[in-house]
Formats: C-alpha cells, structure tokens, sequence
C-alpha cells in the first residue's frame, strides 16, 4: 500500500477519533448553554399567523415542541423553573393554541403543570376554556375546568357546571354525573377529588404525567384516610381536631398513611387535610 | 382544441423528464420519513401532528414543482427563441398560453398523485406504529385537503403563466410568483388583524386602503387550505367547498384571459 495511502487513512482515524471526543463535549456544553438560558422568546399571536405561512397545524406542532422540550429538559434535571420560566410555557401555550385552537396536547400540559406545579389556575383555565370553545366534542376539557374549579379554586357550583357540561357532552363517563352531585353536597373532601383523578388517570395515556398523578391520588388517599378519622373525632367529642398528634393520640388513626411527597401531615385552620411538601415533588434550588 | 391538447401533451412530457423532479421526490420523501421519526415525540395528537407533516411536505412539494418545473416548462420556449418556431404551426398565441397551462397542470396532478401514494403509505404506517392516537383521523377529509392543495398550485401556476407573458426574465417570474404567493398565504390574517383595530392605529389610510385592494386582486389561499380540518378530522361544510372550488375556477379564468391578452402584444426577437 502506498504511503500516501496509508498517512490518509490514519489522518481519518485520528480525525474520527478527535471529532468524537469533540462532539461528546459540543454536547454538553449545549446542554449546560441551554439550561442557562432564562427563557425564550414567543412571538405574538397575531404574528405567528402571518409566519406560519399557510401552515398553521405545522407550525404549531414546531412551536409546542419547542416548548415541551424546553419544560421537558427541566423537569428531566430536576431544575426549579423562575416565573418567566413559567410565563414563557404560558405564552407559549397560548401561542399553539392560537395557532390551532383544537390540540389537544397544550391544553393536557397546561393542567398538568401549570395547576400542580405553579399553582396558575387562572392561566390554565383560560387555556381550557379556549379547548372547551373549540373542542366541542371532547369531555375533557369542561372536566379539567371542573377539576380545577373544585379542588383549587373551591368553586363548587361553577364545578359541578362544569361537570355537567362534560357529561353532556359524547362519550363522557358514566360516573360525571354522580360527581357533580356529589360536589354540590361535599365539595371539600379528598375522597371527591380521588374520585376526580381517577377519572383523568384512566383518560391518560403519557406514561410520566400518569406515574405523577398516581403519586397525587396516593396522597389524596392518604388525606381521605386522615379525614375518615377526623369525622369520627368530632362524632365522639363534638369538635374538630387540632392537629394531627390529637387524632394518632385518640386513636383515631391506626398508623398515619405515607405522605408520598416526603411532606408532614397538617391540619389547616379550614379544617382541610394537607402536607408540608404542597403534593409537590422537592426540586433542586 | 386537438392542437391545444397537443401542446399539452409535449408540456406534460417534458415536465416529467426534468431530473429536478427527483430531487423534489427526495425532499418530500426525507419530510415523510421525519414525519415517522418526529410522532413518538408528541403525547396524545400523533395522528394530528402525522396529517400536518404530510399535507406540509405535499404543499412544499408541489410548490417547488411549480416555482422550478412549471417555470422553466413556461420559460424555456423564449428564453431559447424556440417559441419562433412553434408560432410557425398554426396555433395562435392564445392557444399556446391554455395548452402549456394544461399540460402544466397535468404534469402538477400527475407529480402530487405521486406524492399521494408516498404520503398515503407514511400515514398507514405511521397509524400501524400508533394505533390508539389517530381517533380523529378521516381519510375522506385528509383526500380532500390533498385535492385543495392541488387547487391552490392550480392557481398557482395560472399566476406562473401571467407573470411569465408579461416579463422578459424568468428569474423576475419566479420572484413575482412567489411574493403573490406569500401575499395570497398571509394577506387574510393581515387583513383580519387590521380590521380588529387591537393596536393599528399607527397603520395610516393608505396602508389599509392598499391592503383592501391587494386582498381584492390577490387570491386568499386560505380559502383552500383545509389542512386544519384534516389534522382533527372535522366535517367541511358542502358550501365552503363550493364556495373554494367557484372561487379558483373564475380566478384561474381570469388570470388565463390576461395571460392570453398580455401575451397578444408580446414582440419576441
């Protein structure tokens, strides 16, 4: 073999060589570039119709992409998001759903995350209204605000509104209802809200948003043990409970229920049943 | 009307020997396959995201058909003096503009076919992969979508011919083609954004005069974009796809007849 040859073939190796151990490193210093950069940019609406050029659906498929990668990298490294973190998840969301009003997607993550996690009921509601709007076939969308006006904003008649409006609507549960029902009478207590999550997890097909939301019905489990023990409490002695140690003391409680989250059980002044850990999982500061 | 269907035979043939079409081919083929590899990524509307890709890489396609394939089948003839030579036939020059833009036109229908078949497998495919996420899938409303966007590089290709008769350059045809493309694909959205009043008061009179105007000269192409109503499988009212087909026939109508008006007073060198 020629010499030429042969100083060729070993400029190749040594390139291929060089190149890998580069392109490892170009790697993840994009993943550390990324991480740091604040938040992105979303174009207005009204623009984002003009760009897209005639192909709004394409478009917004990029635009939620971008997005959920963006979330989607963060909660893989466990980072904390900062409000604009959450403002440009909302903006973006916004943006897709501008775009093409009848995704379901976006409107799915919006009550995922931005009610659990950032507690941003009102953002997640007019996205779902926007869905409830558009999607007039879809159950889930009246069922989510429901949800929503149920558990967080203790709303109970405008959820059971809600709830009517998705058991109206085609292929909706059996059960919606007797949920709604059931909220007009005993808006605020766990074993309403398990029944609600169950309703979702059985719709939810994404396997990380439903290993979350089993965590949550776990916890809400937990809580509808403590409320079961609290109620016979004020049956026997005519008062609510102070706290949690009263009710263990009493035993009323055999052994207290595992608190998913790693939080501490607590009685609020409201009488409700909570934890420490707010059923949100410890992030990275 | 044999000699018109006779030029429209040559046009069409020629079109589909153009080599460019296979590297048209690829593209689209490379945008279906990224369609395959791109659905997993999202959660639920894989079949939405599916029909969006592949009504996209069809209307990409067909577009480069007719800003590169189409121009140049319209182009050739006088760029290369050659038209001298079909004038010598007895055909008059109006039936040189109809019979290339048929042959065009088939040339379009026959490549988009094509296209269907390729786009067609990649969404039965792509549903074997993914059978629970394509409920709203209806192949009726994804056909249709399909054809508008046939009607659109219809039209299109009718401008292609107007503004071919009336400049002496190809490369100033392709230009005109593509801004009155743009202009057709964003003109509504801009048009409705002016009307809402939400922030426009610094537009003045003249600008929103202007765009009155254009919108009136220029076709919407929303009007035959039914790519949306695809992705979700949505009923299309009857009256809207009247309303869309009515609309392209007398634009192409009218364009033609300026064409042929336009190309009566050309002097060819």
């Amino acid at each position: 073999m020629p010499r030429k040859v042969i100083l060729l073939i070993l400029i190749v190796l040594a390139g291929a060589w060089g190149h890998t151990r580069l392109s490892r490193q170009v790697w993840e210093n994009r993943r550390e570039t990324r991480s740091r950069i604040e938040t992105g940019y979303v174009f207005p609406s009204q623009f984002n119709r003009v760009l897209a050029l005639g192909h709004k659906g394409l478009y917004a498929d990029y635009l939620f992409l971008n997005t959920i990668t963006f979330f989607g990298e963060r909660q893989m490294y466990r980072e904390s998001l900062t409000r604009e973190d959450w403002d440009y998840l909302v903006t973006g969301l916004n943006a897709v759903t501008d775009l093409d009003p009848y995704f379901l997607d976006p409107y799915v993550l919006a009550e995922g995350t931005l009610t659990w996690e950032t507690r941003r009921f009102a953002d997640a509601n007019r996205l779902l209204e926007k869905g409830m709007k558009h999607r007039t076939w879809d159950w889930q969308m009246p069922y989510y605000l429901g949800f929503n006006h149920f558990y967080f904003l203790k709303d109970f008649n405008k959820g059971a509104e809600y709830l009517m409006e998705a058991s109206r609507r085609p292929g909706s549960p059996n059960f919606l209802p007797h949920l709604a029902a059931r909220l007009s009478y005993y808006g605020d207590q766990a074993k309403t809200g398990i029944l609600f999550l169950t309703g979702i997890i059985n719709s939810t097909t994404d396997e990380r948003l439903r290993a979350s939301l089993l965590l949550r019905k776990k916890a809400l489990e937990g809580a509808a043990l403590i409320e079961e023990g609290m109620e016979r409490f004020k049956k026997d002695l005519g008062r609510a409970p102070q706290d949690i140690a009263e009710l263990t003391a009493g035993g009323y409680i055999g052994t207290l229920p595992e608190e998913p989250y790693g939080g501490q059980w607590v009685i609020l002044p409201s009488g409700r049943v909570f934890s420490t850990s707010k059923f949100v999982e410890a992030r990275k500061k | 009307m044999n000699r018109v269907w006779a030029l429209a035979v040559i046009t069409y043939k020629e079109g589909i020997r153009n080599r460019s079409i296979f590297g048209i081919l690829a593209f689209a083929l490379f945008v279906l396959g990224l369609n395959v590899a791109v659905a997993g990524f999202f959660m639920r509307e894989i079949g939405k995201v599916t029909v969006d890709m592949n009504l996209s890489a069809l209307t990409f396609s067909g577009l480069l058909l007719v800003f590169f394939v189409a121009l140049h089948l319209m182009a050739k003839d006088i760029d290369k003096k050659t038209i001298q030579l079909v004038f010598s036939k007895p055909l008059s020059r109006g039936e040189y503009i109809v019979g290339k833009y048929l042959g065009i036109l088939c040339f379009v229908v026959v490549s988009l076919l094509v296209l269907a078949v390729f786009s067609s497998a990649t969404v039965l495919l792509v549903r074997g992969l993914y059978p629970n996420y394509f409920a709203g899938f209806s192949w009726p409303v994804f056909f249709t979508a399909g054809f508008f966007i046939l009607v659109q590089l219809a039209v299109l290709s009718a401008i292609l011919i107007l503004f071919s008769t009336v400049t002496t350059s190809s490369f100033a045809s392709l230009i005109f083609t593509v801004c009155a493309y743009l202009v057709g694909v964003t003109i509504e959205d801009v048009v409705f954004y002016v009307k809402s009043g939400f922030r426009t008061e610094q537009i003045s009179e003249a600008v929103k005069q202007t765009l009155d105007v254009v919108s009136h000269i220029l076709p919407n192409f929303a009007m035959w974009d039914f790519k949306l109503e695809a992705a979700h499988g949505l009923v299309i009212a009857p009256e809207r796809l009247g309303l869309a087909l009515g609309y392209a026939a007398v634009y192409i109508v009218v364009v033609l007849a300026l064409a042929c008006l336009c190309f009566q007073r050309r002097e060819f060198n």
